[in-house]
């Protein structure tokens, strides 16, 4: 438990203005390593914003982001991946003309899963496909060498999943993973999602699904109009009244 | 006739698909077009021929370093004058094109043009194919066009840069969230697109005399097939080169030799009024976005 206190990413006072709309403005947080925990937020809070401003996709107009004591606020997304921070995609983003293995492959041969010991490149193929297994996609049916843009949408989320943790990172970031996924499909990823987390991942969630998301995240933070209103445990989350008053009656289904 | 028809087709077929491969493939991957494509492809031809003349190299290895400097200029040209401008369209068009101009310029100045500029053969003489004579430099253009282009299947389908590549076609913001380098794939594809300018220029120019104006040429050739064929395909590109390529000795044979000249901008107006994504070009971003 002695880990559990090194914080390994901390946001710092990060602000960020599109034209007229303040997307997010004055958030802090920090995760512990090893720690589990949840954004929510109504739509427009700002969540995916943030996502991006943590993995460099947008560049904040002020505050700071620091992996494991490292200012990475002006790194390029490439190198924040390749120091091991993976994340999806709320719309899923992936190489939709590749085979759904070779999505994996692509990942599998950056040169951060070179440097932690990887297999050569020919050998690289049984190892996508274990992963994907992993995943759902049966090793032993067709379903792993179909062309990405083929599949249902439920496999292309599941497969964003499986690119992000074949960097093998040490933070794991879900933007609404579980939006568009059948009850089923859900109910079969979040144990893997848990033991992921059991194994020692950091892990940052967003998502809608708030029943589910409640029940695996250590912590839950909520934005609202950018800001940060609530930072604590599900159940303080729960009783407190600004998050109530945002979310309008939707904690009944919570509860 | 017909035989000289299609050896000839055939050879001017290949030439076009060999201007056009590197301006392709650096677009293909990058979205970036190499507008100083043509000036680099008669650039190389100077170069080698200075290695040549000056430094007394024999003509192969003026060659292969002709091919790696200028490899190394489309590289360094990423990072000195792309770098900051990359992603925005019409700067990357004013950039790349200002910098053939002035390369083209400066050729014309120094006074690069003339009969004494012209590449030796890598091989003399010649046989007859189906009744037509054919030199054998010409079937070594023919040999080099069909191993590039099987060359650059094996790079891109079976190594690692090549997946690289092919990841930051379909989909750049996914392929840096896997940590692939945006910039180091797009200088590496551009310094493969000028690499392979060089190859065409130290295969294609030998079969006449170098000048500055041939650059202009060159990239009006690239455009057309790119266009034609479809920006995106490379199955694309090389039927815009049959196209092209047949349709000018075509031209020539049958209406007048003045008339090869106006086939590839014809086929440039035609298809951009016709079907602007070109023959076998899809516009998928578009679609996407939508």
């Amino acid at each position: 438990m002695s880990k559990a206190s090194e914080t390994i990413l901390a946001v710092e006072r990060v602000r960020k203005r599109f034209g007229g709309i303040l997307a997010v403005f004055d958030v802090s947080f920090e995760l512990k390593a090893g720690e589990f925990l949840g954004i929510i937020g109504p739509n427009g809070s700002g969540k995916t914003t943030l996502v991006n401003l943590i993995t460099g996709f947008v560049k904040p107009d002020g505050g700071r982001v620091f992996f494991k004591g490292r200012d990475i606020t002006s790194f390029m997304p490439y190198r924040i991946a390749d120091m091991g921070i993976a994340r999806t995609f709320q719309m899923v983003r992936l190489f939709y003309n590749l085979p759904a293995y070779k999505n994996i492959i692509i990942p599998l041969c950056s040169s951060r899963v070179r440097r932690l010991g990887a297999g050569r490149y020919g050998e690289k193929d049984d190892m996508a496909v274990d992963l994907l297994d992993d995943m759902g996609f049966e090793r032993d049916s067709y379903v792993p060498y179909k062309t990405a843009g083929s599949l249902p949408h439920g496999y292309l989320k599941r497969l964003d999943l499986a690119r992000a943790m074949a960097l093998r990172p040490e933070v794991l970031i879900l933007d609404e993973l579980f939006s568009g996924m059948s009850l089923s499909e859900v109910a079969s990823t979040l144990p893997l999602i848990e033991k992921f987390h059991e194994e020692g991942l950091s892990i940052i969630m967003i998502e809608h699904r708030l029943k589910e998301l409640f029940r695996v995240v250590d912590r839950v933070l909520v934005l609202n109009f950018g800001r940060k209103i609530a930072d604590g445990s599900p159940q303080e989350v729960m009783e407190n009244e600004e998050v109530r008053k945002a979310y309008l009656g939707i904690e009944v289904e919570i509860l | 006739m017909i035989p000289t028809l299609l050896v000839y087709g055939l050879v001017n077929s290949v030439i076009l698909a060999l201007y056009a491969l590197g301006f392709s493939l650096t677009y293909g991957i990058s979205g970036l077009a190499n507008f100083a494509h043509g000036a680099l492809y008669i650039l190389s031809g100077f170069a080698a021929w200075n290695l040549i003349h000056h430094m007394g190299i024999p003509l192969l290895p003026a060659a292969l370093l002709s091919v790696a400097l200028t490899g190394m200029l489309g590289f360094v040209f990423y990072w000195v004058l792309l770098l900051r401008i990359r992603g925005i369209a019409l700067a990357e068009l004013v950039v790349t094109f200002s910098a053939g101009v002035a390369i083209l310029e400066i050729l014309t100045w120094q006074g690069f043009y003339g009969i004494r500029y012209s590449l030796p053969v890598f091989l003399r003489g010649g046989i007859e194919v189906g009744g037509v004579a054919v030199d054998y430099q010409r079937l070594l253009v023919l040999g080099t066009g069909v191993v590039l282009v099987i060359l650059l299947w094996l790079f891109v389908h079976h190594t690692r840069i090549g997946l690289a590549f092919r990841a930051m076609a379909q989909n750049e913001r996914t392929a840096l969230s896997v940590g692939i380098e945006s910039d180091w794939v797009g200088s590496l594809s551009l310094a493969m697109g000028a690499a392979l300018a060089a190859v065409a220029a130290l295969v294609v120019l030998p079969l006449g005399v170098m000048e500055s104006t041939i650059g202009y040429e060159v990239l009006i050739y690239a455009l057309a097939v790119a266009i034609v064929g479809g920006l995106e395909s490379t199955v694309g590109m090389i039927l815009g080169s049959f196209l092209i390529g047949f349709g000018q000795v075509a031209a020539a044979r049958f209406i007048g030799a003045k008339w090869m000249v106006i086939v590839p901008l014809a086929a440039i107006v035609v298809v951009l009024a016709v079907r602007p994504s070109g023959i076998l070009g899809r516009f998928k971003e578009l679609e996407e976005r939508v």
